[in-house]
């Protein structure tokens, strides 16, 4: 399969570069709606393709830029694939930084021309995920333990760098009395553990919490809900 | 007797006088300080959410519109050889040619984000009113320059491009005056 897609992806350069007068018989047509799709910063383009024609047997060929450079560089593990996606994760690790990324297909032995994306900024554009919620009883009190999707960057200490770090973010966790059915925000700030005290005896409590991006006044949705009953 | 209290009273008029003189020169001394303090600095309270939204949602409207991908005004050719401490106000300069030069000309479109986004980077660029820096600015200003130059070069082009740069030019500000 893989020698065959290298033959595949020289046959095209092969056919970019000597810029050919020529007509191929069958011009597939560009890759549809190629956009990047980020879920906690990994960055997945994704595209369509072009007809239903070529939708079997067709590979692709994927490159990607910082908005602003000149030279496109090849996607290596992307370059004459059949999937219809590419994990560029690493190639647009700069969470500010706007990046342009573009496919194009072959077909029976003709190439399409380039389907770029929209500019993409990592931080706009990305949906995190709800954080994970653990709740203990101490004594009287809930100790509640967030847990936040990672970063997929490594950080100089070879660990995943942790989220609040680089990006305006806050943790807000809510305490839902279940005998009056009130809600009411216990927290909020970068802290990962947080206690909760002052609680009644012998009533039951829910915890529910939320990532919220300051800057832009969006959260993450909810977690699932944590349910103790005090003693 | 007389004569004591006459000399008492001068030479307390003696020492307010000398008071006066000298919280006077000290006034002086500090009014005269103020232009040397730069004041290029801004108030994280300024970017709220709301406009951060519509000033992105404009920018991404604008980037649609721009098909040269390989040429980016606000970046790291901007910042070349310019300390943290002067971008404030080189963003200052580029925040006062976007509205004046690209923006309010543009007015019209880009609606309805142009008319709020203009009056938010209005109040900025008023905001930095007073920021100078000290000493030599000629590097800054050549990097504003080439800036400047490559919108104009570039014509409509240049200008979409300027806007749909504006979350940039946000992003730039906030790092650079905050």
């Amino acid at each position: 399969m893989v020698p065959k897609h290298c033959f595949l992806g020289f046959l095209i350069m092969f056919f970019l570069t000597s810029a050919t007068g020529t007509q191929p018989a069958h011009v597939p047509l560009k890759p549809q709606k190629v956009q990047f799709q980020s879920r906690n910063f990994h960055n997945v383009l994704r595209w369509q393709p072009g007809s239903a024609l070529s939708s079997n047997g067709s590979v692709y060929f994927v490159q990607y830029k910082m908005y602003g450079q000149r030279q496109w560089k090849d996607k290596k593990d992307c370059w004459g694939t059949t999937k219809l996606f590419c994990d560029l994760t690493n190639e647009t690790s700069g969470l500010y930084e706007p990046y342009y990324g573009r496919v194009m297909t072959a077909w029976a032995g003709s190439h399409s021309a380039w389907s770029r994306t929209p500019r993409f900024i990592p931080s706009w554009e990305t949906k995190l995920d709800p954080p994970v919620v653990t709740v203990t009883l101490v004594n009287a009190s809930l100790l509640v333990l967030l847990r936040v999707p990672e970063l997929p960057y490594i950080n100089q200490n070879g660990k995943n760098a942790s989220m609040e770090i680089y990006y305006d973010l806050v943790y807000r966790v809510f305490i839902i009395n279940n005998v009056l059915d009130k809600e009411q925000k216990a927290y909020e700030g970068t802290q990962r553990t947080v206690e909760i005290k002052g609680l009644a005896p012998h009533s039951s409590y829910c915890i529910v919490a939320e990532l919220y991006q300051l800057m832009l006044n969006r959260r993450s949705p909810r977690s699932d809900k944590r349910c103790v009953k005090i003693p | 007797m007389a004569v004591l209290q006459k000399s008492m009273i001068f030479s307390l008029m003696g020492t307010l006088a000398t008071s006066w003189l000298l919280l006077i020169a000290l006034w002086a001394q500090e009014a005269e300080a103020l232009p040397i303090t730069s004041h290029c600095k801004l108030d994280a309270s300024k970017f709220e959410p709301y406009i951060t939204n519509r000033t992105f949602m404009m920018a991404k409207e604008a980037s649609l519109a721009d098909n040269n991908t390989d040429v980016r005004l606000i970046g790291d050719e901007l910042f070349r050889g310019v300390s943290t401490e002067d971008r404030c106000y080189l963003m200052k300069q580029v925040l006062n040619f976007t509205v004046g030069e690209v923006l309010l000309p543009q007015s019209d479109s880009f609606q309805p984000y142009m008319k709020e986004v203009v009056s938010f980077l209005e109040m900025l660029s008023n905001e930095l009113r007073t920021c100078h820096i000290s000493g030599n600015d000629q590097h800054i200003q050549k990097n504003v320059q080439t800036l400047k130059e490559t919108v104009k070069t570039l014509g409509e082009g240049g200008e979409i491009k300027a806007i749909g740069e504006v979350d940039l030019l946000f992003m730039s500000l906030r790092n650079a005056c905050v």
